[in-house]
């Protein structure tokens, strides 16, 4: 494990507590990313060109990479190439900004093919700035005109972009075979449920206590990068539940945008399953929330949100009610649980229920034969058949998405 | 449910001699996610010979929305009080103030842009200003 120092540069005026939520939260990466933090630097003042932070402050962390023997400086403002080679020349020590953090836990955690995709996605959307710089700069050692070193081609740029629009190509084809995959669920009469939420909030300990089965869950940022997808039923009614990778707070929409298919799990679903870790403080809970609503916006496709409210073991009740009441105006359709002790777990299901796209009921009448039977035991795995009376015909109630409905409505009784 | 305002200036930007603009407030019930109802819609024209400044701004969203008899905070986007800090943009107004957070207040946002520029685009043809 590499000894890290994380520094951090806050705007003059900027609120405060904030400002330590940030750097909490590049703390808990680069524990996620396997570092150990063995100290931080704050400092409050506007951008410096070459250092980021202030010449003189660049001086103290030298000395106290030094001092704490630290291997790498990770600083949570976004660094550019000039500042990140002057603050190493200075440290003499490897730094890296926050969205390099962030590519490397994506990157370690990758495992699927798509996965891997993307993440070499984001890295090179993240390179290709840097390289105009580069470019940039190597051309103003370069003399114009005749017998000059023109015709100096941008292929460390050029072969950026290359790549970038392969690995695009690539992912709209792999994406179009989740696309299939997920029309083939529907007709199969699943609805889909999404997990979405905060890095952190339980995503995965609620995904395991709702399916009874064991997904990897860490008290750690980013556990889950590729979605998992399991099925689950209530009262009859079948879903499938997806964990997906969890959100996190100033992601550069590039990322956000190179993570998409990930996150088109939840943009597609029927329901999507907004889980809040209730024990943070309030004005975290909030700011979160806002986060998770400025995500959801433009891109859901007409679901319903369900806001899950977990951790709620962790606090005493005259708390969360008070919290409850702060953050009502952001939490959709809400419900108290404990992912862990299970507590709320019913009533979150039969919300979930409740949310389930609407089947219709509907009485028929089918005659007493082979292919009447054979009847039955299709709609007994395409709906829900409530009652079934046999007689001279087999009397039925049912339930059923629309499709299977219009298919048996030659045999209806009433609706 | 909780009562909101949503206001939206469509036109800050210079046509022939002017400014063109149109103030639309619209006061709404909303839960977290949806709009659950609509009570008062107030729209103002507003014509200046210079680009407007935050000043000008926060009169002309206080002008109009005081021509709406229903309580609520008023909710705008960063942009259209120039990326202010809420801190200092909620000291600028009599009423209760924030910007957009939930679903349901960037929805009633998006309701009020839509009244407000299809008023404006309205009143330029009856001027015949293009």
């Amino acid at each position: 494990m590499k000894r890290t120092i994380v520094v951090q540069r806050n705007d003059p005026n900027a609120d405060t507590a904030a400002n330590e939520r940030k750097l909490a939260e590049l703390k808990e990466l680069a524990h996620a990313a396997d570092y150990v933090v063995v100290g931080s630097l704050v400092q409050s003042r506007y951008p410096d060109r070459k250092y980021q932070i202030g010449r003189g402050k660049v001086d103290e962390l030298a000395e106290l990479v030094e001092a704490l023997e630290a291997e790498k400086v990770i600083f949570n403002n976004q660094l550019s190439t000039t500042q990140i080679y002057n603050i190493s020349e200075t440290c003499k020590c490897e730094v890296m900004d926050r969205f390099q953090l962030i590519l490397e836990i994506f990157a370690a955690r990758a495992t699927t093919r798509r996965a891997k995709l993307q993440v070499e996605l984001a890295k090179l959307q993240y390179e290709l700035p840097k390289a105009k710089a580069i470019v940039s700069l190597l051309k103003k050692e370069e003399r114009p005109g005749f017998m000059g070193l023109g015709g100096y081609e941008d292929s460390y740029e050029q072969d950026i972009k290359k790549r970038i629009v392969r690995i695009r190509t690539e992912l709209l084809h792999s994406s179009k075979g989740s696309e299939l995959l997920r029309t083939f669920r529907h007709e199969r009469g699943f609805s889909l449920v999404a997990l979405a939420g905060y890095t952190n909030a339980g995503k995965s300990t609620l995904f395991q206590s709702l399916v009874e089965e064991g997904t990897i869950v860490e008290d750690m940022l980013f556990t889950t990068l590729s979605p998992t997808t399991r099925s689950l039923t209530i009262n009859q009614r079948k879903m499938l539940l997806t964990d997906t990778v969890g959100f996190i707070e100033d992601l550069p929409h590039w990322m956000v945008d190179a993570f998409r298919s990930t996150l088109d799990e939840i943009f597609l679903a029927d329901i999507i399953l907004l889980v809040v870790d209730m024990s943070d403080p309030v004005d975290v809970i909030r700011q979160k929330l806002v986060v998770s609503h400025d995500i959801f916006w433009k891109r859901t496709e007409g679901a319903v949100i369900v806001t899950a409210l977990n951790k709620t073991d962790l606090i005493p009740d005259e708390d969360l009610q008070k919290k409850l009441e702060v953050i009502s105006y952001l939490a959709p359709a809400p419900v108290m649980i404990s992912a862990r002790s299970g507590e709320g777990l019913g009533e979150l299901k039969q919300l979930l229920y409740e949310n389930l796209p609407k089947w219709e009921h509907c009485m028929i009448s089918v005659p007493m034969s082979e292919e009447g039977m054979s009847m039955v035991s299709w709609l007994y795995d395409e709906g829900i058949v409530h009652t079934i009376e046999y007689g001279d015909s087999i009397l039925m109630e049912i339930e059923a998405r629309d499709e299977i409905i219009q298919k048996v409505k030659p045999f209806a009784i009433s609706y | 449910m909780f009562p909101i305002i949503a206001v939206d200036i469509s036109g800050r930007h210079r046509i022939n001699q002017g400014y063109y603009m149109v103030c639309a407030a619209v006061a709404v019930n909303v839960s977290a996610s949806h709009i659950e109802s609509v009570s008062q819609i107030a729209v103002k024209p507003f014509l200046v010979s210079s680009a407007p400044d935050i000043a000008d701004v926060v009169s002309i969203i206080e002008t109009t929305v005081a021509e709406i008899n229903y309580p609520g905070t008023i909710i705008l986007e960063h942009g259209d009080l120039y990326n202010q800090p809420e801190w200092l943009s909620q000291r600028m107004f009599s009423r209760e103030f924030k910007y957009q957070e939930s679903l349901s207040e960037r929805l009633a946002i998006e309701f009020a842009h839509h009244v407000s520029l299809s008023s404006r685009n309205l009143l330029m043809k009856e001027l015949g200003i293009d």
